[in-house]
């Protein structure tokens, strides 16, 4: 089955402490992570890392549905992130939408995963996501279909490293709860790319 | 004593009361609260409802609005949905513009609103390209006691089935409309979304129709949609993973549910239209 290719660089920006460029398929996301640093007081947590999160869409201001994306990264963040070693700071997420084709929340989070990787800040797991389409014609893809009305339903997965449990999922449109599953397995397929291309990436240095 | 302990160790507290198999307020993990529903309860709007899971309590309003429609989508009108937490209903709420909480929880019914198909955008359109109604969907929690969003879809289902639309004669050569609002027609609902929230507490114990309480102090919310066999949202917006055991167990529990609430849904509905 065609999957999305992938391809990031490192080290983009100068100011934060790390940031990554990354593409999914024809989609592209920039991100960027401080942390730990000072932290604001009504957000001080006395025994963890407050992990905020910015999402900033390609034009405009941030709406009600890009705050949904917002919270959903940032939960996941502060999963994987240990933040009980960094008490009384914060970690900022930044994240700026470069180009979407469909992939836009996968691409996000799994730059999210890239820049909390590269920033050295202690993690317990990777996480990775993938989103899987079902067209139509029933018929489930990783490739986003050239029109958004071919599109029946499309389905996020947000899997971790060590068992492939699922730490989140996001779902648009209805299905049955066989295509579901489908979809979940083809997932599963499809996320050991994301945690390979993560690991190659880290290992050879700079750029992919 | 054991309101100290509650609110010095409120993780023990839980704890505690889960290793015997039953909650602090005596459910078993899988039992539902007390689900009430009444419909047509606003004569100021156009459909209405109260639901209540509990304590927590969500009052819903629909008004409809004249509006043009979009020019891509000539023959559809369109559902504006939004949800207030306003101070009343909880602490964690300050007044002013609405919260990151209320603004994610306004998107989420949004997408499960467009995802389940429960109204046709398209019955909705008065003349193309000229006229259409603009629903605004109201959302006001009274009382923040968990799973607002199951509550809210609940409202929302009871208020669209007593929605009742004034018919409305167009003259698109005088762009002329004349309201009529002793002639009222209901809007065809097409599907009944039902909502079921489970909370994961300590990374194994699946706990259903959680309190506000087990929501802030467990490590995972999970929100199943379900319209009739088919699921229209499976919305885990991160915390502790999730086995597919038990994903699949949730999806049992929320398709009893599901049938339950149909039956209470339908029987306010019958009382309310022989009143």
């Amino acid at each position: 089955m065609e999957s999305p290719q992938f391809s990031c660089k490192l080290g983009v920006l100068s100011r934060p402490d790390a940031s990554v460029i990354f593409c999914e398929g024809e989609t592209v996301v920039m991100a960027g992570i401080y942390g730990p640093i000072e932290v604001k007081m009504q957000k001080m947590l006395i025994d963890k890392a407050s992990v905020e999160c910015n999402y900033r869409p390609k034009r405009g201001l941030p709406g009600v549905e890009d705050k949904l994306y917002e919270s959903l990264i940032r939960n996941i963040c502060d999963t994987a992130l240990v933040t009980s070693l960094y008490p009384r700071s914060a970690i900022l997420i930044a994240l700026q939408e470069m180009h979407n084709s469909g992939q836009l929340i996968s691409c996000a989070i799994n730059a999210a995963c890239l820049v909390c990787l590269e920033s050295g800040i202690d993690m317990k797991f990777m996480f990775g996501a993938v989103t899987c389409f079902l067209t139509n014609q029933e018929e489930l893809r990783l490739m986003p279909p050239i029109s958004d009305s071919a599109v029946k339903a499309s389905f996020v997965f947000v899997l971790d490293n060590v068992k492939e449990r699922i730490l989140a999922s996001h779902t648009e449109g209805s299905f049955s709860m066989e295509q579901y599953e489908e979809a979940q397995d083809l997932s599963r397929k499809q996320i050991k790319n994301v945690f390979a291309f993560f690991k190659k990436t880290l290992n050879s240095g700079k750029e992919m | 004593m054991a309101k100290q302990y509650k609110s010095l160790h409120p993780v023990k507290y839980y704890r505690d009361y889960l290793s015997h198999n039953i909650r602090p307020d005596g459910r078993e993990f899988d039992e539902f609260r007390p689900t009430l529903l009444n419909v047509g309860t606003i004569d100021t709007a156009d459909g209405s409802a109260i639901s209540k899971l509990g304590r927590t309590t969500v009052v819903c309003g629909i008004k409809a609005e004249f509006c043009k429609p979009k020019a891509e989508t000539p023959n559809k009108g369109f559902i504006v949905p939004n949800l207030e937490l306003s101070p009343l209903c909880s602490p964690k709420f300050r007044p002013g513009p609405p919260s990151d909480q209320a603004q994610v929880l306004t998107q989420l019914i949004a997408d499960i609103i467009e995802n389940s198909h429960c109204i046709d955008l398209k019955d909705l359109c008065i003349f193309p390209d000229r006229l259409a109604w603009c629903l605004f969907v109201d959302f006001v929690c009274l009382d923040f006691d968990g799973a607002v969003v199951d509550a809210c879809i609940l409202a929302l289902m009871g208020a669209l089935q007593t929605l009742c639309l004034p018919s409305v004669d167009y003259d698109p050569a005088l762009d002329n409309k004349l309201v009529n609002l002793e002639k009222r027609i209901s809007v065809p609902v097409h599907s009944t979304p039902i909502s079921t929230t489970f909370t994961i507490f300590d990374d194994k114990i699946i706990l259903v129709d959680p309190t506000v309480d087990e929501e802030n102090l467990c490590s995972g919310i999970l929100t199943i949609v379900l319209r009739g066999d088919e699921i229209c949202s499976l919305h885990k917006p991160g915390g502790s993973p999730l086995t597919d055991e038990d994903l699949s167990s949730c999806i049992e529990k929320c398709k009893q549910r599901a049938t339950s609430i149909k039956d209470l849904i339908k029987t306010v509905v019958k009382d309310y239209n022989n009143k």
